[in-house]
């Protein structure tokens, strides 16, 4: 089978696509909330080397940065629900969003420790000896001071994640990848409707840059 | 750090809520499919249809039930139906040994097999006995000359292996026929648009069906799903199905 590139077939098919973005970046934005906080957490632990909890974080990161993130999705929606019924009523949505915070959280709270840790010994000492807690110094001066170092590779692994979320259609939800498969199939138009896809994919990725960019300009004012 | 935690309070307040389970209706059979099988299962202008979407249908009308359309890649339909996300998969599913003995299966909706196809009006041929001695056309890397070969025991049939355009050389009437599965051959030839009818019945058949999980609440709806195929099959609503998209009847 012979064809063409059908540059119409790209136009027609973008509305239908754009339909279904909000749920792409629905995924991430939650996924990507959620990550952070659970990165935070994690790496406020592994710094503060709380006795116990910093060993279950670290096996914690090992674990979902060790194992693919289709497998850890694999698990939780397939997996999971055959031992514990509760899962069964977590549709594919949730189950998504969470697979994603897992997985990210491990990278991200491995960025945050490293921009703590990049912070010098010498200011967490100062804030002691005026007698602030580790806890006032760690949110009055070392945080920050992180964030500005960790913003770009965080905005990197929120690009990642936007990205990852077309594995959800394994899950069945229906994404722009998913929605690109399926007219596909019926049209046998796959390189236009992939290209269509990596467009959109990029569009939303270059926006995301501009912000990141706006971002750091803010955060580094005060340099 | 006060403020840092109230919000972080009311971000996993808002994440529990999204794991509350949805209340369903009932009567409402999740039904699993690709979306990505045409023209069984597929998106057109952002419409899911084909002919499993007419069956389901037709299955709801006539049933107590409602059919939600879950549609994933085809790797994931059968953990979804171990894990209980969907009831059943309308996805042209083949009934093998390995899944009866796991799953509980509807009556088939759909007979595949080898299937010999001619030119149309060869009405000599009229099945895999009549191609002794005749020239026969089979796809490079397809496992129907095995087949063939298997019944063809006295080395009788000149079998061909073509890489591409076997639809073409029957209708022309360079080969006497050719043989490939039945579901296949109808899209082929429905779609070539070629002068060319299918001869007789498909052999080896091959029984395509939903499967169900073992469980008493399940096999309730296979069994609802069941007389309501029956009772389209009676009346001739299956066929008519299957007329629509494939312009001949793959339903038995």
């Amino acid at each position: 089978m012979q064809s063409s590139f059908d540059l119409q077939y790209i136009i027609e098919l973008m509305p239908i696509l754009l339909k279904y973005l909000g749920v792409t970046m629905e995924m991430a934005l939650w996924g990507f909330l959620f990550a952070l906080i659970l990165a935070l957490g994690l790496a406020l632990v592994r710094v503060f080397k709380i006795a116990f909890i910093q060993h279950l974080a670290s096996l914690y990161i090992s674990f979902f940065r060790g194992t693919p993130l289709l497998v850890q999705l694999f698990l939780l929606y397939y997996g999971f629900p055959q031992f514990m019924p509760i899962f069964v009523g977590m549709d594919a949505f949730t189950a998504a969003i969470i697979g994603l915070s897992l997985h990210f959280s491990a990278y991200m709270a491995e960025s945050i420790r490293a921009a703590i840790l990049g912070i010098d010994k010498s200011q967490m000492e100062a804030c002691l000896s005026i007698g602030m807690t580790r806890l006032q110094a760690m949110k009055r001066v070392i945080l920050p001071q992180a964030s500005r170092v960790a913003t770009p590779s965080l905005m990197n692994y929120f690009i990642d994640m936007i990205k990852s979320t077309s594995l959800a259609f394994t899950l069945g939800v229906a994404e722009i990848m998913a929605k690109a498969q399926m007219e596909a199939s019926s049209s046998f138009k796959f390189f236009e409707s992939f290209l269509a896809v990596a467009v959109i994919y990029w569009v939303v990725v270059i926006f995301f840059t501009r912000i990141q960019h706006l971002l750091e300009y803010k955060l580094n004012k005060a340099y | 750090m006060k403020l840092f935690f109230k919000k972080a309070l009311i971000a996993f307040v808002a994440a529990s809520s999204l794991l509350t389970v949805p209340a369903f209706a009932q009567e409402t059979v999740k039904v699993g499919m690709s979306g990505r099988y045409f023209p069984f299962t597929f998106s057109k202008q952002d419409k899911l249809q084909g002919f499993e979407v007419d069956v389901w249908n037709e299955i709801a009308k006539r049933s107590d039930y409602k059919v939600e359309f879950i549609t994933a890649s085809f790797s994931g339909l059968f953990g979804m139906l171990e894990a209980g996300h969907i009831d059943t998969i309308s996805n042209q599913i083949t009934i093998t040994e390995a899944r009866s003995a796991k799953y509980a299966f509807s009556t088939p909706y759909v007979i595949d097999g080898v299937q010999v196809t001619v030119r149309k009006g060869r009405d000599d041929i009229q099945g895999i006995e009549d191609l002794k001695g005749k020239k026969v056309a089979v796809n490079l890397g397809s496992n129907f000359e095995e087949v063939l070969r298997k019944y063809d025991t006295n080395n009788e049939i000149n079998i061909v292996t073509y890489d591409t355009g076997i639809e073409q050389d029957v209708a022309l009437g360079r080969a006497d026929a050719f043989v490939m599965d039945r579901v296949s051959s109808v899209q082929l030839i429905k779609e070539a648009g070629l002068p060319l009818q299918l001869a007789g019945h498909p052999f080896e058949e091959i029984k395509n069906a939903m499967p169900f999980l073992n469980k008493p609440s399940q096999l309730a709806i296979r069994d609802q799903v069941n007389t309501a195929l029956a009772a389209m099959r009676a009346d001739g609503k299956l066929a008519e199905i299957s007329d629509k998209w494939f312009g001949t009847d793959i339903t038995q």
